[in-house]
């Protein structure tokens, strides 16, 4: 679920950082790396080991006393050879090309405008934003659902009205009615983030553009979006790796939506096969190739910001 | 961070546990059931996982059996959630005693080891309670395996009221519910809903055709979708839906019911269970519905199918079969439970019923007084018992829908969605180890 990003950490931090950390280091480390170790690593690897397994069958209609064996790299070519699996990948990556950026987009200027108001408004302001995130996936696709589902939702009655037949949940369109959700629900989390970032910027820098001449959109252009580009890079990993993992939503919407199909993501594919086909081992392959592309494109986006902040130098 | 070389041997552990394969993991099933010894007078607590509102029923069993108490913990409906938590708790070995479990899902549980075998707890003495198809869902290779509980026998659900004004005559053939969609639709009305991703649903109606898309020959699963019943069928619909004669909805959803509810549609091809969906999502209806038989494909003949149905299963790992199974019968037999279980909705009894003596056989002010359940009690017994479940029904039959929610998308035909997913449907079956091929 989390990948922890190190945001780069200035030069007097990592100073301070000598010599090797003592026992009451290990206290306070203690109880989060035994959670993590058993929550995290430990499934890791029996993930990865089941992902080697298979059933073999024997008898009578396949109905005989079954047995697991090793399955070497089985489960693996038989995940990649399913073309619904495969396009699964293609389908989250199109959603990533075009959410990602409208949710950050958004989530920039939403942060940059409340830099810019007043401090009373800015506080519920932010709350206002802030609040779809504390709304459970879940439920905010039912409630999405209801609005995009013809015959229930008044959007489509008004939109039918004026002569319009919009179909949010057609084949064509219900990835993108899925990215609106994702959008509605995180953008104000992203917006929060680099809002932090904003804050942290000394008043001095604002002071010396005013005194040089900047407008608003010269300080926000020149001085504060180069500014947050840390927190620009570690919201784009995070959205990656939840584009990734896409599940709840079009699980969710699934019931409405014929449009969206058992493999429809890559998670929704490994979660159909363990728990509805009762073939864990092929589900585990395929959870590990999630995994594994998530990884990959993280830590390539990752290196390419930071090959392009060190050319900078 | 951890150095290379740890990685690396963590690497080359993971590698080598695989060879150790076989220790500790096993198929399916982690515990067996076993009965436990009960001293006299000792309490049993059975649980009992379902989404069939029969707490009332239970309710009578637990003031009767003080010492068997059964506590019904509602899971969410058959594969929107109920059977993933089954098949967990079946491989953490942490089962409940009994589960509502569908007829088609039956072989999928055989298949993970999943039920117990009620043979070795004298079940075989009760089938003469039961209808005899819907007690062979639950044998498998002459053993019992499950108590059926009631069946879905298809029928055709209409508004009698706007049949009356648009001067639509009840549709005795499918050439005349095409004439009759024909009509409605010039009223600004559809005669039906086709769901895309209801493949159960579909199911049905090539099986009135007398197509079976499963067969066995020896060992080996025969897959045939794509028969010429079948593609009749298949046929049918896709004029339906290019002709714009049915709404593209899925049923049991908001927009659906808001169809019964507004007489956006007048029809509905339906098992015998949807009495209570009708009833209970469009009570403003009332006494505007009536039933008929399917329209047939050959004028005159009587040929019916069946959607849905389900059993009481005893889950592999409980602890007090015995009582499970006793529990079992008597809730599926018991006059007294049946009466609860139809005021719940749950579909038409598998145990052998006098249809006048029971709750079923009264006539309905919702239907306007007509005693309804005698059309499907004919259907019932016209039902082709030979369809059979392979034993990868939840994810065939998802390629299926997956299929046929491309063709309502515009892509397509129903015909090719059926060719598409029974390769498909083979693959599934091979990829369980079993032999399968497909019929043509």
């Amino acid at each position: 679920m989390s990948t922890s990003v190190k945001p780069s950490g200035t030069a007097a931090a990592r100073g301070r950082r000598r010599g090797r950390p003592d026992r009451k280091a290990w206290a306070f480390l203690g109880p989060f790396l035994a959670l993590y170790l058993f929550a995290m690593v430990v499934p890791v690897f029996y993930a990865i080991y089941q992902s080697m397994l298979k059933v073999e069958r024997s008898g009578p209609m396949g109905l005989g006393e079954p047995s697991v064996g090793f399955a070497g790299f089985e489960n693996y070519s038989l995940a990649l050879q399913q073309e619904t699996f495969v396009d699964g990948f293609g389908r989250v990556l199109l959603f990533g090309l075009v959410q990602v950026p409208v949710m950050l987009l958004l989530a920039l200027v939403l942060a940059l405008l409340l830099d810019q108001v007043s401090h009373r408004w800015a506080g519920l302001l932010r709350a206002t934003y802030f609040l779809p995130y504390g709304i459970p996936g879940v439920i905010a696709t039912i409630l999405w659902g209801f609005l995009y589902v013809p015959g229930v939702s008044p959007v489509t009655d008004v939109l039918g009205d004026l002569g319009f037949q919009p179909d949010f949940l057609g084949y064509d369109n219900v990835l993108w009615s899925i990215a609106n959700i994702v959008v509605w629900q995180f953008a104000g989390y992203n917006m929060l983030i680099i809002v932090a970032q904003l804050k942290s910027v000394p008043q001095e820098l604002y002071e010396a553009a005013r005194v040089d001449g900047a407008g608003p959109w010269q300080t926000a252009l020149h001085i504060k979006i180069p500014l947050v580009r840390p927190a620009l890079v570690l919201t784009t990993v995070f959205s990656i790796i939840g584009t990734m993992q896409l599940f709840a939503e079009p699980l969710v919407l699934k019931k409405v939506a014929p449009a969206v199909t058992t493999d429809y993501t890559p998670n929704l594919s490994a979660y159909f096969d363990a728990f509805a086909n009762a073939n864990l081992y092929l589900a585990a392959a395929k959870s590990v190739i999630l995994a594994v592309v998530a990884m990959a494109l993280s830590f390539g986006f990752l290196s390419l910001v930071t090959r392009k902040q060190r050319s900078e130098r | 961070m951890p150095t290379r070389r740890k990685v690396l041997a963590w690497g080359a552990a993971a590698a080598a546990a695989p060879a150790l394969a076989g220790c500790g993991e096993k198929v399916g099933a982690a515990r067996t059931t076993t009965a436990t010894r009960r001293r006299p007078g000792q309490k049993v607590t059975l649980t009992f996982w379902t989404w069939v509102p029969l707490q009332k029923a239970v309710a009578l069993w637990n003031k009767q059996n003080p010492d068997v108490r059964v506590d019904v913990q509602t899971v969410p409906a058959n594969t929107s959630g109920g059977y993933q938590k089954m098949h967990s708790s079946l491989t953490a070995g942490d089962p409940p005693d009994l589960a509502q479990v569908e007829y088609y899902a039956l072989p999928e549980f055989m298949l993970v080891n999943g039920l117990t075998n009620l043979s070795e707890y004298g079940a075989d003495e009760l089938k003469g309670a039961y209808v005899d198809w819907q007690w062979q869902q639950g044998v498998f290779a002459g053993k019992t395996y499950a108590i059926p509980q009631a069946s879905g026998p298809m029928g055709l659900f209409y508004r009698q009221d706007l049949f009356d004004k648009w001067d639509v005559e009840v549709p005795a053939t499918w050439d005349e519910y095409r004439a009759a969609a024909v009509k409605i639709k010039k009223r600004g009305s559809l005669i039906t809903a086709f769901p895309p991703a209801n493949a159960q649903w579909f199911a049905a109606l090539p099986w009135q055709r007398g197509a079976r898309w499963v067969t066995t020959e020896g060992d080996t699963w025969v897959v045939d979708l794509t028969s010429p019943e079948s593609l009749e069928v298949a046929d049918f619909w896709d004029g339906m839906i290019s002709d714009g004669l049915v709404s593209p909805i899925q049923d049991s959803q908001s927009a659906f019911f808001k169809g019964l509810q507004t007489g956006g549609l007048a029809t509905w091809p339906g098992a015998q269970w949807y009495d209570a969906l009708i009833r209970g999502n469009a009570p403003r209806t009332e006494g505007r519905w009536r039933v008929a038989e399917l329209p047939q494909w050959e004028r005159g003949a009587h040929a019916s199918s069946n959607w849905g149905g389900s059993a009481t299963a005893i889950l592999q790992g409980s602890r007090h079969p015995v009582e499970a199974l006793e529990f079992a019968h008597w809730l599926n037999t018991d006059p007294a439970a049946i009466d609860l279980l139809i005021a719940a909705g749950y579909g038409w009894p598998a145990a052998r019923i006098e249809l006048a003596g029971s709750a079923l056989g009264k006539p309905d002010p919702f239907f306007g007084g007509q005693r309804y359940n005698e059309v499907f009690q004919l259907s019932d017994r016209n039902v082709d018992t030979s369809w059979r479940f392979a034993p990868t029904t939840t994810q065939s039959y998802a390629h299926v829908q997956d299929a046929f929610g491309r063709v309502l998308a515009g892509h397509g035909t129903l015909a090719d969605a059926l060719k598409d997913a029974e390769g498909k449907f083979v693959d599934d079956l091979k990829a369980k180890g079993l032999e399968a091929r497909s019929a043509r």
